[in-house]
């Protein structure tokens, strides 16, 4: 059973029609993915409360199996902070979203807001995961040192540094308590390193599933397959940290 | 023949790999010859020790040798070396030896390799050192040789695979880090006798690879211009 931590669930992404969302739910099903973390794509670029909107309609038609991730834009300041309290007021919003590269601003340019909404998610007990690994705007750096800035909220490394930042990913996750790593990118001969220099507990699983071929949920399945940890690890990768970073136990879905 | 076009030996941080293990996944795959190149120290500063590490093992590995380009002369002759001792192809890492693929300092190095008939792989995917398209520019400037695109820029430089490669007729895809879709996306753009499979191995896996074939409905000739054929024909294999 697997807790996908690192999905899309949108109509379009650049004028690009996406998977539907019943082709969504049966890839779950197919590949044993009880719940799915949803992030919006669109909503990177902008309207971020519509996107937030429908993100909550597809999980109210699938409580238990989609948890909405709220995405806002923190180029608007203290808007930005109300919007983000307005989704996480609605319990089906389980954790925070941001994109930097796409939303086109590095964190320490608005850091003050930044400082502010992470505030408000460790206040609701919610994880926020942002992409990293890209320059200029979501290195794995970037993304770390939002870790550092507020110690009580729980920061993931969406891509555990995706390519060229795997070993800065693995030391800062290992160093830092309230950072984590989803698993979306790195190969197999990588997610063992992770493990030993992150500890595994710190570590969940990602697929980016419904941002582009459905073949991206059985590939990611596969690297963390292939890694070479113990099955014990990897049903923790695949689910029970998941439960934990979600809080399930005390709030099932 | 199953050939896998990109395979490391040596070690690197947290990957390592020895020429023995290399045969045993290679027997566990069905994989009847690798293209194998150093990584780590015997990568960028001493090559000599690299290239005999991937020179050393006979038939079933092949040597894609490196040299530092700034090591200037010795480079050229220690490429002369590889080339007496059996080497196809000369792999670069403009990332980790700390040069721009456009910059004059790689051009004796590369034109030695051309001498050769050898293919070049460039590591490609890491921002500006190892841009894509900076490794596109070496192959526009040359079009009668064999440029591959190690790594096929990944992570995220998908968005310019297909393009790129429908303009630039000498640059081959070497598939060992991308998601099986991006391959397709290039391959219903060119066709498929550009694409080379390679393994990423250590760091990518046979076993996630050859899963990801299957999930594609792609015709025998395909897979076997893919897995094999391309490879023969370029790095000259018999
Ligand atoms: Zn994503």
């Amino acid at each position: 059973m697997i807790i996908d931590f690192h999905t899309h669930l949108d109509e379009s992404w650049i004028g690009n029609k996406l998977m539907p969302e019943q082709t969504f739910l049966d890839l779950m099903n197919r590949y044993e993915v009880e719940v799915a973390c949803i992030f919006t794509l669109e909503g990177f670029y902008g309207n971020c409360s519509m996107h937030n909107d429908n993100l909550a309609e597809r999980a109210r038609r699938n409580p238990q199996r989609l948890v909405p991730f709220a995405t806002v834009n923190p180029k608007l300041g203290d808007q930005a902070v109300n919007e983000l309290e307005r989704c996480l007021a609605n319990p089906l919003f389980r954790g925070v979203k941001f994109h930097t590269w796409l939303q086109a601003i590095a964190p320490s340019m608005v850091k003050e807001t930044m400082i502010k909404l992470l505030k408000c998610a460790a206040k609701h007990n919610v994880p926020v995961i942002f992409h990293d690994g890209t320059p200029p705007y979501a290195t794995t750096f970037q993304i770390a040192a939002l870790a550092r800035w507020v110690p009580a909220a729980k920061i993931i490394l969406g891509h555990s540094g995706l390519s060229d930042y795997i070993v800065a990913a693995g030391q800062l996750a290992g160093e830092l308590d309230n950072l984590y790593l989803c698993l979306t990118g790195p190969k197999s001969g990588e997610i063992k390193f992770l493990a030993d220099t992150a500890g595994v507990d710190k570590m969940v699983f990602g697929s980016d599933l419904g941002f582009s071929d459905w073949r991206m949920l059985p590939e990611c399945i596969d690297y963390v397959l292939q890694s070479g940890l113990h099955p014990q690890s990897i049903s923790k990768i695949f689910y029970s940290n998941a439960v934990d970073l979600l809080d399930l136990k005390r709030r099932p879905l | 023949m199953l050939i896998d076009s990109h395979a490391m030996l040596g070690k690197e941080n947290h990957h390592s790999l020895e020429e023995r293990e290399l045969i045993r996944r290679m027997d566990l795959h069905k994989v009847d010859k690798a293209i194998v190149r150093p990584m780590g120290s015997e990568l960028i500063v001493e090559n000599k020790l690299g290239n005999n590490r991937v020179l050393a093992n006979g038939s079933r590995l092949l040597a894609l040798v490196s040299v530092n380009p700034w090591f200037g002369d010795s480079a050229l002759d220690e490429l002369k070396r590889c080339y007496d001792s059996g080497a196809v192809g000369l792999f670069l890492h403009p990332a980790r030896q700390g040069f721009f693929p456009v910059e004059p300092i790689a051009i004796p190095v590369l034109e030695l390799a051309f001498s050769f008939r050898w293919p070049v792989m460039f590591h490609t995917g890491t921002y500006i050192y190892s841009d894509l398209l900076a490794v596109g520019e070496v192959a526009r400037a040359y079009p009668d040789q064999l440029i591959i695109a190690g790594f096929g820029g990944y992570a995220d430089m998908w968005f310019e695979l297909p393009d790129l490669f429908d303009e630039v007729e000498n640059l081959y895809l070497d598939t060992s880090l991308l998601f099986s879709h991006n391959v397709i996306s290039v391959i219903s753009k060119i066709g498929s006798s550009r694409i080379l499979f390679g393994s990423g191995e250590p760091r990518n896996n046979y076993a996630v690879h050859f899963e990801a074939l299957k999930r594609h409905s792609l015709s025998k000739e395909t897979i076997s211009a893919i897995m094999g054929d391309n490879a023969k024909r370029i790095f000259n294999i018999k």
